[in-house]
């Protein structure tokens, strides 16, 4: 079982990415430079955070046009999970793949702080370990996370259950205080929050428990014991 | 060009003729201040810079510490005061841009900040605040694309620095020893530039930070690209890996010409250049431009031939780009082409070895009477008065400021920005404890007590997560040095530091002198402000929520040394009075005293009393661990004094210590075997803070409120005010 | 008095580099193989709508406003005009 993690120039936690990946869950991890293809047999890819290509213009439009986006989307519609987390999700939405989309906070400034996550929707490959409405302690930190989308597609994502976490508190003015969403079929999400950061007692100082289901949620659908 | 005259006539009367224009370009950026330390390089010999974890190498331009199992930590710290006062977003991020290719240059990754902020009266001027709002804007921006965590830093305002910037950047850095680049160069190596194309950004910028900021000048202006910096980590620490490297050094002041020289000098070779090589942003740009062209992001790198294909390879992946512009000869000498025209031919050694200055020094006549004392009104209501300083701007919480720098990035930060030192997990299960630390008002009093007091507060600040310092930063700034009292100050400062870092056995492995701090208003006070380094062996000390009827304890004695304390400044707007001392005997048995604490793991928290005194100290753990607490002042140890000198005094070597009941006896033994001075003065619980005297309540404040104050007013100020 | 709306460009000196148009020139629009463009110049524009007597007091005062509270910083960067009728 293999997971990909895509790297674009800029991209900043890839490395913490991976670390989670393989010396905390033990899974097989790789990383994919965003300008080659991405192989066949992956069976599940993860776009990390950061600031790729400087956040010029818009974050995450630059990336979106990088030849690896291709790849992502021909294996969202095979169904393989695929997980976007801040600037990840940032791209996922710039390449179509997520509706909605990522304007600067309410703040306009970058906000580096610990919030809760509540779970909306606990069907997709990342969150099938949850109970619904389930809290999870986690940062966020990003100057563009707040997530908008009009009234009718509001109305769309609300009934299709494409909503998968919302934040506990007002954060950044997100419409319906939206934290991640999924594709239609759901298994592509994407999260402003950083399971990564969360997931290992020495750096959570509130619970770890939660956020490693995000990747406990992945191992059950990958197959894999843990 | 800044050549004093005197300067000149040494140049024509070392080199035997007059110099050429581009010889001229790059002696005048060699031997300014900010590159050759004339006024402070043989005073800084004092400082001892040797230990067993220290490892030296040619060439570095950061300190590097040995953290056992093959590992090494890397440290600089530089500022960007003069930019920083012109373009405050632009000088603050170009100066953690700076910081961080010093660290990349040893090959090892960089994986912490911290920055050190000063401006003026923020609460009058609306020019600090913008100076402050956009200088925070430009370090947030820039650490936060480049995904390196900053942890920590300080911030201060004080009238001295109006109209001015200190902005302070210590990076850290990380690596496995045998990637450490060892600087040397062979036969028929060649001289790469990588990075950012080279433009006219801040030309004249090292010469310009020697002078006063009387003229605005125009072309300093730094643009910061972070994007092309991660890229350029990214490209070095792979070059690194792959064993690329001969030689490295990043451009800083003075750009190519200090670069290209200092490189020669520090390896004892020649390098010959040709500026048509040189990948630039202007089609235009004359020869001595690029020579001393300050534009941001690039690096220099020794390879051979063979590898220079692979690091090409590098490059061309992350998009990199670079110019080969020479080659290493062994002459010695600095030769600039311009094709087959040459431009400068020089020696190297006479280039980087600016005739060191002795300058005079005289004891400053104000320090005379400056520690007479003035009796005030008895304060009123202390409640109030601890209210105020809560919410005054150098004791206000700032989390406004840290808040908008990515602290968690790279998942090594253990300990979060917000008490005292922050603390990052190393990759061997040791973690590093980090604080930077400066008091002008104490310095500005005392220099020498005060930058002692300085030094000693940062090594509290690490003690307090359970870390033994190992190796110091100093960051001397100063004003003019031309000024004998200003330069009496520099040198009791250097003085105390050394005294100090002898006496712990803390080495000195890297720092930086910046002088000529001046307004059209006059000097900026003393400003040493030190780093320190701390390594925790098994588990650091993380604070534990503090209950009800958790004791608190102070060690170390409170004495009447009230001077430059935010007290005496902030509420009766008085500068005088006798500033805190270090008695080294207590400082070293209190410090002995924590570290056995925490080890045994008896406490919940340590906080160490700095700013505002005990009360300020006492209010934080309160309002962080929302909780209230009853302290008694009697039994505070230490010089009789009267309530407020208690409560406000900013004496050194305290530690405030927040313990079960049940492991109250087990302290007391450690404590009473390293004969500590100590004393339980005070217990958890309720909601509110509570100081009395002689059972007389003194300060009766509601943590909730409290809290509300302390954690909203800076924010208050910037946004709203 | 008439109403007007001041368009105020902010961009960088030239001469000072540009990395957000350096960027989308090279990593968007010439990937996208679009030879035929050679520099893309990144600037921010603020619309002022002020009621002034004519349009040249109009700028005036614009040009006032943007220089007593820094709306942009004139070692860095360039300020032009362009007046309209509201």
């Amino acid at each position: 079982m293999k997971v990909g993690v895509v790297v674009f120039p800029g991209s900043n936690c890839d490395r913490d990415m991976f670390h989670v990946l393989t010396d905390v869950f033990h899974l097989d991890a790789q990383y994919y430079w965003h300008d080659k293809g991405l192989p066949e047999n992956i069976d599940a890819v993860i776009l990390p955070g950061g600031f790729s290509y400087g956040d010029r213009l818009r974050a995450g439009v630059i990336a979106a046009h990088s030849p690896v986006i291709k790849d992502i989307q021909k294996m969202s519609e095979k169904g393989i999970p695929i997980l976007g987390v801040c600037n990840g999700f940032q791209i996922l939405v710039e390449s179509g793949l997520l509706p909605g989309v990522l304007l600067k906070n309410d703040s306009l400034n970058f906000m580096c702080k610990w919030t809760n996550l509540i779970v909306e929707n606990n069907k997709t490959p990342f969150t099938n370990q949850f109970e619904l409405n389930q809290k999870i302690p986690i940062p966020i930190a990003n100057g563009e996370g707040k997530y908008f989308a009009d009234d009718e597609t509001l109305k769309n994502l609300q009934e299709k259950n494409q909503i998968v976490f919302r934040y506990g508190d007002v954060v950044n003015g997100s419409s319906n205080r939206i934290a991640g969403v999924c594709n239609e079929d759901g298994n592509v999400v994407g999260m402003m929050p950083h399971p990564e950061r969360a997931v290992e007692s020495e750096i959570n100082p509130l619970d770890n428990k939660p956020s490693s289901l995000i990747f406990e949620s992945l191992l059950v659908k990958m197959g894999v014991q843990n | 060009m800044s050549l004093e005259s005197q300067e000149l006539d040494e140049l024509k009367s070392k080199i035997g003729r007059d110099p050429t224009s581009t010889e001229l370009q790059i002696v005048a950026a060699e031997w300014s201040e900010h590159c050759s330390y004339k006024s402070s390089k043989r005073h800084l010999k004092m400082l001892p810079m040797d230990g067993p974890l220290v490892i030296t190498e040619k060439g570095y331009d950061s300190g590097v510490l040995d953290v056992g199992d093959g590992y090494v930590v890397t440290a600089h710290i530089e500022s960007h005061n003069h930019p920083s006062a012109v373009e405050p977003y632009g000088g603050a991020a170009t100066g953690v841009g700076g910081g961080i290719r010093d660290i990349l240059s040893t090959g090892t990754r960089p994986i912490a900040l911290l920055d050190g902020l000063r401006f003026g009266d923020i609460e009058k001027d609306k020019q600090a605040k913008w100076l402050f709002k956009n200088a925070v804007r430009g370090i947030s921006a820039y650490g936060n694309c480049l995904g390196i965590p900053t942890i920590g830093g300080e911030v201060e305002f004080d009238e001295c620095y109006k109209n001015y910037a200190l902005v302070d950047v210590a990076a850290i850095g990380f690596g496995k020893k045998e990637n450490l680049i060892k600087n040397h160069a062979q036969k028929g190596d060649v001289v790469v530039l990588l990075g950012g194309a080279t433009g006219r950004d801040g030309i004249g910028g090292s010469q310009f930070a020697s002078d006063s900021l009387e003229s605005d000048n125009r072309s300093a202006i730094q643009i910061p690209d972070p994007f092309i910096e991660k890229l350029i980590i990214e490209v070095i620490l792979e070059a690194r890996t792959q064993k690329l490297i001969h030689a490295m050094k990043d451009l800083g002041g003075g750009g190519l010409s200090c670069a290209v020289s200092e490189t020669a000098d520090s390896l004892g070779i020649g390098i010959e250049m040709d500026v048509n090589k040189v990948h630039t942003r202007e089609s235009d740009m004359h020869s001595d431009e690029i020579m001393i062209s300050e534009s941001q992001e690039r690096m220099l790198i020794v390879t051979n031939l063979e590898k220079l294909e692979k690091l090409k390879i590098i490059c061309k992946k992350f998009r990199v780009e670079y110019s080969v512009i020479g080659h290493v000869t062994f002459d010695s000498l600095m030769h600039v082409k311009k094709g087959e025209e040459t431009l400068a031919k020089i020696s190297t050694d006479i280039v980087t070895n600016a005739t060191l200055l002795d300058l005079p020094s005289k004891k400053p006549v104000y320090l005379e009477t400056i520690e007479h004392e003035q009796d005030f009104p008895q304060i009123p209501n202390y409640s109030e008065t601890l209210l105020k300083l809560l919410s005054s701007p150098n004791i206000a919480s700032k989390i406004w400021v840290y808040g908008q720098y990515d602290h968690e990035v790279g998942i090594r930060t253990v300990v979060k920005p917000g008490v005292d030192a922050s603390v990052l997990r190393l990759d061997n299960g040791k973690f590093l404890s980090v604080k930077i630390d400066g008091n002008p008002k104490h310095c500005y009093i005392n220099p020498r007590e005060g930058a002692i007091g300085c030094f000693e507060e940062a090594c509290r600040n690490v003690v307090c997560t359970g870390a033994k310092p190992i190796g110091m930063l100093d960051h001397l700034q100063f004003g003019n040095p031309k000024d004998p009292e200003i330069f009496w100050t520099f040198l009791e400062s250097l003085k105390g530091l050394t005294n100090f870092a002898k006496y712990f056995d803390i080495p000195c492995i890297g720092g930086k002198v910046s002088l000529y701090n001046e307004t059209p208003l006059g000097s900026i006070k003393p400003t040493p402000v030190i780093g320190v380094l701390g390594l925790i062996d098994k588990y650091p000390q993380i604070s534990q929520k503090i209950s009800v009827d958790d004791c608190l304890v102070i060690i170390g004695d409170t004495k009447n040394e009230l001077g430059g304390s935010e007290y005496f400044e902030y509420i009766h707007k008085f500068i005088g009075g006798k500033c805190p001392v270090v008695n080294f005997d207590e400082s070293k048995k209190n410090m002995k005293s924590v570290l056995e604490i925490i080890e045994n793991k008896l406490v919940k928290s340590v906080h160490d009393c700095s700013k505002g005194g005990l009360v300020v100290a006492v209010s934080e753990l309160c309002m962080i661990n929302n909780i209230g607490c009853s302290v008694s002042l009697d039994k505070v140890p230490g010089e009789s004094l009267s309530t407020d000198k208690i409560l406000f005094s900013e004496s050194h070597s305290r530690y405030l210590l927040t313990i079960d009941k049940n492991h109250l006896d087990n302290l007391k033994t450690i404590l009473e075997k390293n004969h500590t001075s100590f004393e339980i003065i005070g217990n958890f619980g309720g909601n509110s803070i509570l100081f009395s005297n002689d059972s007389k309540l003194v300060i009766d404040l509601m943590v909730d409120k409290t809290q509300k104050t302390w954690l909203n007013s800076l924010e208050e100020l910037i946004m709203h005010a | 008095m008439t109403i007007f709306n001041v368009n105020v460009t902010i961009e960088n000196k030239p001469g000072i580099s540009d990395p957000e148009g350096e960027t989308i020139l090279n990593d968007l629009v010439l990937r996208g193989n679009y030879e035929s463009v050679s520099k893309i110049k990144s600037a921010k524009m603020l619309r002022f709508t002020i009621e002034e007597n004519s349009k040249e007091s109009a700028q005036l005062k614009v040009q006032e406003i943007c220089d007593e509270v820094r709306i942009y910083n004139p070692l860095v960067s360039k300020v032009t005009f362009d007046i309209f009728d509201a």
